[in-house]
Formats: C-alpha cells, sequence, structure tokens
C-alpha cells in the first residue's frame, strides 16, 4: 500500500489509528504489528510469510546470539544469522543478476528465475542484519518478546522504503514511548510535508521524465531537463517517503532518525552522503567501512575499503551494472576528494556546488538506466554526441509546463523555505501568524493532494524497488 | 496562542477532515456511471481468498476507491484548475486551452499506426474493390491539433508526414482529396473533437464535387435544445461553457431511411436520433452515432448512384449532406466491425468509395479492425 494513495489515507490510517490509540499501552505493539502486517500484506499477500520467517529467525538468533555471547558458537551463529538474511536477499534480489552475467560471461544458457522482488527485502533485511550484529557485539540486549521485535522490523511507516531505522535507536521507544498532542502535531506537520513532496512534486517530475523517456526526439537541452527533473524527482520522491515515516513514527510515539538534509547544498560529494540516505550510509560506514578498517589502515587498504562500500552501496540499489557502476561513481570522486580535489574544492565558493550538482545529476542518468548502453547513450545526449540539436520543441515545451514545478523543486531543495519559517516564529507576532496559517495550509493542502489523487493514476514510489 | 493550543488545533482540524472523508468513503453508496466521463465507474471488488493473494481484491479496491471518492467532480476539477492556475502547466492529463477552444495533445506522429491503417485501406482496396468498377477516394480529416497546437507552442504531429505517408502506401489506388485547406478551428467544437455539421459545407462540396455528386442544395440549420458538454468536458473536468449542436434538415434528409445493422439485423432509425441528442453523447445523435454499418437510402433519389464511406465518427455529422446526391449511402466503422466480413453485406461494383478518417484515429490505428 502507498502512502500516496486513497486506501491508505482514507482506509487503512484512520482505521488503524483509532485502533491503535484506543489499545491500552501494553498493547500498542500488537496493533502495530497487525497494522503493519495488513499494511504490508496489502501489496505483497504472499510475501508476509517470508517476511514472518525473516522476522522469526532475527528473534531466534538473537536470543542464541545472546546466550553465547562471547564465545566461538555466538560467532559462528552471527555468521548463519548474517548468510540466511543474505542468502534470501541474494535469491529474491540479485540471483536473476549472477545467472544473467553467468550467461554472458560464459555463454551459457541457465534459465533465470524471474522471481518478483519482495517490497522492501532490501530495507527489512538490513534492520534484522545490524539487530543481530548489534546483538552479538553487546550494544543491545536480545529482545525477548517477538510482538516487540516483529513491531519494530515490519513496522509500517518505515517497512518499505526507510529508513533504515537501527534496533538499537528504538530500543526504549519500543519498551515505553510517549504520546502527546506536541509530537503528534509534529508528525502530522511533517507528514503532510511529506505527502506534498511527493504528491506534488515528485510526481509532477516523475511524468516529465516519462515523457522525456518516451519520446524519440531529443536535443542536448532536453537530456539536461530531464537529468535535472529526475535528480529532483528522486529527491522529492524519496526524502518526501522518508518524511511521511517519520511523520507516521512520530505519531505513533517514535523518533525516527533523520534520512536527508538538504543534500543539494553540498559542498563536495563527502559532505553529500553525508546529507542524502543518511540511514543506508551510516549503516555501510558501521557494518561494512569500520570492521574492514576503515580509514584506519594504510591508503591503499583505505581507497579499497572505500571502493568496497561504495560497490555494495550501488548494488544495494538494484541488481544491475548500472547501480553498481552508479556507486563506484562516488567511490572515485570520494577518493580524490581524499586525495587532493578536497582541498581544491575548499578554496572555491561556486564552484564547488557546481562540480557537486554536476556530478549527482550524471549520477542519476546512470541511476535511471534501463542498461549501461542507455547510460552512456543518455550522458552522451548530455553533452551533445552524435551531433544532436541543441534545443528542439520538446524541450521548449516542457520547460514551460513544468519550469514552475522545477522552479519551486529547486527552491524546496534548499533550507531556505524552512529557515524563513524557522525566523518567522522566532517572534511574537510570526508565531502567531504561522500558528493560525499552519493548520489552515496544511489542511488545503491535504485537500488538493487528495484532489490530486482521485485524479491521477497509479504513481508508486521509486525506492520501493530495492 | 500557546504552542500547546496550535498543536492541539493542528491535529484537530486535520484529524477531522481525514476522519470525516473517511468516513463519507465508507458511508456513500456506490456510483455506476460518471455523466462528465462518459465510463463505467468501478464498484466493490469480489473479495475472496483467491483475489486477495492474487493482489487482485487489492488492484481493483484502489480503482474502487478512486471511483467512488466522495465530491469526486469537484476534486477533478480542483485539480485541474489548480494545474493551470498554481503549477503553470500548459496541459493536464493532455488536455489544454488555446483560443477557448478545448484539445488533447496528440504527439509524436506514430509512423507505425499510420502505415498500419494506409496498409489496411490498401488491403480493404484489394479484397473487394479492384478489378470492380468502383471510384475510391480518401481524405484525412485534421484534428484541433492541426489549427492549435505547433502554432502554441504544443506538441504536435507532423500533419505534413502523416499526409504523406497515408497517400504514398495507397499508392495511387485511391484518388486523395485534400480537405486541409478548406478547415479552419471554428469548424469544430469547442468543447468535443468533433466538427461542426453546420460548418462543414465547403468539405462536403469539396468531397462531393472530387466524387462528381451534388451536395444538399439547400436546407434549414437547426439548433438542439440541449447544451452540449462535448467529451474534453468531462476529461478536462473544467468548468466549460456548452457548446451548442446545430443540425441540417430539409425534406430530402426528412424523407431519407436510415438503417442500423449493428445488431446484425435491420433496426430502423432516424438521420438525427433525438434520443441520443438528449443522452451522454449528444454527438451521437448524428446517423446512429457509433454504428459499425449504417444504411442511409433516399428513395427521392433523382439518380442511383451509391456511396459507401469507410468512415470513423466525424463521417456521421457529413454523412447527410451526401443524401441528396445519392440514392444509398453506406457507412462502414472498421473499429466496430472486421474489415474481413464487409464483403458480407456490401456487393462492390460501380459504387463511389470513401475512405474518411480523421488524423486521430490513424495517428492510433490499432483500433482499426
Amino acid at each position: 500500500m502507498l502512502f500516496s494513495s486513497i486506501p491508505f489515507l482514507y482506509y487503512f490510517l484512520p482505521c488503524f489509528l483509532i485502533l491503535y490509540f484506543a489499545a491500552p499501552r501494553k498493547l500498542k505493539n500488537a496493533v502495530m504489528l497487525l497494522g503493519s502486517l495488513v499494511f504490508y500484506a496489502w501489496g505483497e499477500p504472499k510475501y508476509v510469510f517470508l517476511m514472518a520467517a525473516s522476522i522469526l529467525a532475527g528473534y531466534i538468533f538473537g536470543l542464541l546470539i545472546e546466550k553465547y555471547r562471547g564465545t566461538r558458537a555466538a560467532k559462528i551463529l552471527l555468521v548463519v544469522s548474517v548468510a540466511f538474511n543474505l542468502v534470501l536477499l541474494g535469491y529474491f534480489k540479485y540471483a536473476d543478476f549472477f545467472i544473467d552475467t553467468v550467461n554472458s560471461v560464459f555463454r551459457l544458457e541457465i534459465p533465470l528465475l524471474k522471481v518478483a522482488l519482495p517490497i522492501g527485502i532490501s530495507f527489512y533485511t538490513f534492520q534484522i542484519l545490524s539487530y543481530s550484529v548489534d546483538v552479538y557485539r553487546g550494544d543491545t540486549k536480545a529482545q525477548r518478546n517477538i510482538v516487540d521485535l516483529a513491531a519494530y522490523v515490519a513496522s509500517f511507516p518505515q517497512l518499505i522504503a526507510g529508513p533504515i531505522v537501527r534496533y538499537t535507536d528504538i530500543e526504549v521507544q519500543l519498551a515505553s514511548r510517549r504520546h502527546s498532542f506536541e509530537k503528534t502535531a509534529e508528525g502530522v506537520r511533517r507528514f503532510v510535508i511529506g505527502l506534498a513532496k511527493k504528491i506534488l512534486i515528485a510526481n509532477a517530475l516523475g511524468e516529465l521524465c516519462d515523457v522525456f523517456r518516451a519520446g524519440d526526439e531529443r536535443s542536448v537541452m532536453f537530456y539536461w531537463l530531464y537529468a535535472v527533473a529526475f535528480s529532483l524527482h528522486i529527491y522529492f520522491d524519496f526524502s518526501g517517503y522518508s518524511d511521511m515515516a517519520i511523520g507516521l513514527g512520530k505519531i505513533l510515539g517514535f523518533e525516527f532518525l533523520e534520512n536527508f538534509n538538504y543534500p543539494y547544498i553540498s559542498s563536495s560529494v563527502t559532505e553529500f552522503w553525508r546529507r542524502w540516505h543518511i540511514s543506508l550510509g551510516s549503516w555501510f560506514r558501521d557494518y561494512v567501512y569500520i570492521p574492514l578498517g576503515g580509514n584506519r589502515v594504510s591508503k591503499p587498504r583505505w581507497f579499497l575499503n572505500i571502493f568496497i562500500v561504495w560497490m555494495l552501496t550501488g548494488f544495494w540499489h538494484g541488481a544491475a551494472w548500472n547501480f553498481v557502476v552508479w556507486g563506484l561513481w562516488f567511490a572515485f570522486f570520494l577518493i580524490m576528494e581524499k586525495l587532493w580535489l578536497g582541498k581544491l574544492l575548499e578554496k572555491t565558493k561556486i564552484t564547488k556546488h557546481v562540480y557537486v550538482l554536476v556530478t549527482v545529476v550524471i549520477s542519476f542518468v546512470i541511476f535511471n538506466a534501463a542498461d549501461m548502453s542507455e547510460a552512456i547513450a543518455y550522458i552522451g545526449g548530455m553533452f551533445g554526441a552524435g551531433g544532436i540539436r541543441f534545443v528542439d520543441s520538446g524541450f521548449v515545451y516542457n520547460l514551460r509546463s513544468y519550469g514552475l514545478t522545477i522552479l519551486a523543486a529547486c527552491v524546496f531543495a534548499t533550507p531556505l523555505v524552512k529557515n524563513a519559517v524557522k525566523k518567522l516564529r522566532s517572534g511574537k507576532t510570526g508565531a502567531r501568524i504561522v500558528g493560525v496559517a499552519e493548520p489552515v495550509v496544511l489542511g488545503a493542502l491535504v485537500i488538493l493532494m487528495t484532489a490530486f489523487l482521485v485524479d491521477g493514476s497509479f504513481n508508486p514510489f521509486l525506492y520501493f524497488r530495492f | 496562542m500557546k504552542k500547546k493550543h496550535m498543536d492541539i488545533a493542528l491535529v484537530v482540524l486535520l484529524g477531522a477532515l481525514i476522519l470525516a472523508l473517511s468516513v463519507w468513503c465508507w458511508v456513500k453508496p456506490a456510483g455506476e456511471y460518471s455523466d462528465s466521463e462518459r465510463r463505467v465507474l468501478a464498484g466493490f471488488p469480489k473479495l475472496s481468498a483467491e483475489t486477495v493473494l492474487n493482489g487482485k481484491f487489492m488492484t481493483e479496491f484502489e480503482k474502487y476507491t478512486l471511483d467512488q471518492f466522495p465530491l469526486r467532480d469537484s476534486f477533478r476539477t480542483l485539480k485541474a484548475v489548480s494545474m493551470f492556475g498554481v503549477f503553470g502547466r500548459l496541459d493536464n492529463n493532455d488536455i489544454y486551452i488555446e483560443d477557448g477552444y478545448v484539445s488533447k495533445l496528440e504527439s509524436p506522429l506514430n509512423e507505425a499506426m499510420v502505415e498500419n491503417a494506409a496498409q489496411k485501406f490498401a488491403g480493404i482496396y484489394d479484397k473487394y474493390l479492384a478489378g470492380t468498377e468502383v471510384n475510391a477516394y480518401v481524405s484525412i480529416i485534421p484534428d484541433k491539433n492541426y489549427f492549435l497546437a505547433e502554432q502554441n507552442g504544443y506538441p504536435s504531429l507532423d500533419y505534413a508526414r502523416l499526409e504523406q505517408m497515408t497517400v504514398g502506401a495507397l499508392d495511387g489506388k485511391m484518388e486523395y482529396i485534400d480537405i486541409f485547406p478548406l478547415l479552419e478551428i471554428g469548424d469544430y467544437y469547442r468543447t468535443d473533437t468533433h466538427w461542426k455539421q453546420e460548418s462543414i459545407r465547403d468539405v462536403a462540396d469539396a468531397l462531393a464535387n472530387a466524387m462528381g455528386a451534388d451536395t444538399l442544395s439547400e436546407y434549414r440549420v437547426k439548433e438542439l435544445e440541449n447544451p452540449f458538454y462535448g467529451v474534453y468536458c468531462g476529461q478536462s473536468a473544467l468548468p466549460l461553457d456548452p457548446d451548442a449542436i446545430f443540425y441540417l434538415t430539409n425534406s430530402v434528409i426528412d424523407g431519407c431511411t436510415v438503417t442500423n445493422y449493428d445488431t446484425g439485423m435491420p433496426v430502423l432509425s432516424e438521420m438525427y436520433d433525438m434520443e441520443a441528442a438528449f443522452g451522454r453523447d449528444p454527438y451521437e445523435m448524428f446517423v446512429c452515432g457509433s454504428s459499425a454499418f449504417v444504411v442511409i437510402e433516399n428513395p427521392a433519389a433523382e439518380s442511383d448512384r451509391e456511396l459507401v464511406i469507410f468512415r470513423d465518427s466525424f463521417g456521421s455529422s457529413i454523412a447527410p449532406y451526401f443524401c441528396e446526391g445519392y440514392s444509398k449511402i453506406t457507412l462502414v466503422d472498421i473499429r466496430y466491425m472486421p474489415s474481413e466480413m464487409v464483403g458480407k453485406f456490401i456487393d462492390f461494383d460501380s459504387q463511389d468509395v470513401l475512405f474518411l478518417y480523421s488524423t486521430l484515429v490513424l495517428n492510433n490505428s490499432s483500433m482499426l479492425k
């Protein structure tokens, strides 16, 4: 089920919230689990059993790892637990990629499995993995209540598209959390803003990308328009979803960590990745990069670590070579910044931002390509390869039609509006104005977004495929 | 106001809004038909273990919730108005308004579809007309975008290429009658796809002249006493003023018999179906509307010439112009009947045969059977 859908907003959510708040404190996690299972089963009726099996395995391994913590048995159990989860992920997400690669390299014809990718498997698998590792390291106690553990893994706000919530971050909240009007209001604000980012901006930019991809007449400028539109689209789509997840979490009494922090204002690729998909970046940092030795190793080994982490980051996003190249694209710039580029960029004011934006925009062309040959063709198109025209009527029309949305997206991708509202709130009169205007504006947004949903077609979130 | 009070106000207001709409969704009786969109609305899906497990229930339920949402048409209007007025979009669901005319973007040219249409016509010619004394003609009706799109910066078909491809593929089998220069945007309804019957006299004359026939010598133009909200009214969801339908009448038209063979059996009808005129799509009033096979017979005709028109819906409103020059006019719509069946109903010998299709159908010719 999509957050940005009528069934979620007007059927599931009201029913769930009534049940949740009516339930006694002790039963809230059970209600959350039940709601999450319904939510997941709505989109993946069969794979709900796969998720249940993963949770059950995580629960049992957690208890066993804790029981034998400090012994060789705990290590073996951790390895088995990690292998179990990775095998599931590998089978459902990567099997066909490997078969296809083997077929290409060895000129074989091994049939593809064509297994449907279970929604959210990359997210909940990483949550279970981090839980097992944290229990092994002694960073947390194993959860004895399977309902609580299942409620954590399957929690519908973050189940299918993140952020990747660590067990250690919400362990205390699972046992006891505070509900208040203040927190609920924060959650409502965040949810509505996330919904608006998705419905009013991301979907419109997604349409523009679809128009570009469906057409056959493309100019240099149209390629750039597409690349910029997709970069904004994926940001508003994914950060909008994260906002909704964080907002729903707040309504339910949880505090999920931030997942985005205005990444497009970054002045280096290193900074960009501190601001983009923060939960994934920190996950790889804590569970892959640091265990590999991080930067406390020789320079070649350090760069190898970066290479491995970014290859895996790319691979996490999808079972295709363009995702691997996408990850390595960033590895290249991260290493360059660590070698010499970073110091050079520090001396500039505007160039460093242009550098980040161009690097990121090109990366997302690779990311969104059907395959590497398309990625190369698109990037070539951006630089006039093949002698294509500089401007065409399709570019002009779509720039005119989507110009305002792109402009709004550019403004909202920076903290300008947030800071302006914050400044306004800091004064007495301003706070009153915001206090009165906010419910009206958010209510109007809900009505407007409902109109878009009623008239619109199915618009899945991009990150569902991961 | 304290922050706490503001927070409470926010939660209560938005909670009440969502809850009120939610309750309305649950209790609102399901509608069956959308007049504005001219389509059947999705009903509550079948609930069973099978439909739940294969996901069909969920997919259908989503459609049901969208179709049955309270104040659906008002919400669609709100979206359309905000798309143009707030977001500065030039079209909403491909619908745009220019010079007071509503149209739907049709771009790019689908050469495979145009080729398919031309081959379909050529195939009909080869199968039924070749070796007979039939005189075959082809003509293309430009859609509204021809007059509105490119001039105003909207994506447009390459009409010259479409014309060239169609005529070229027919390889001289039929005489091409160019009516593009005879039409202008004022000849079309503002809110509908079609041309206006009362405005296409010159087109009818050009077609008839090319075929060596006459059109109506004199007629009266009557106004239908029912506002015509064209197909784009519903699709655009914008509050548009209706068009007016005018139709031609004279003693010849009144004296014609119209027989509809849509069901395979002959059903007597009228040149102008007044029930349809006051129905969901008043344009359907013209010569049985969307029907596969219709025959107009003029018992008072001075000649025994016959005309067969392979046509789309544009053909319905122009056909009455020809009823004075022909004793029998057969309208064939191969969107609704396979072209292989045409021979069972018509013996081609010496008729005039006109292929009259709009660019919209040519560019989406998979609908031709």
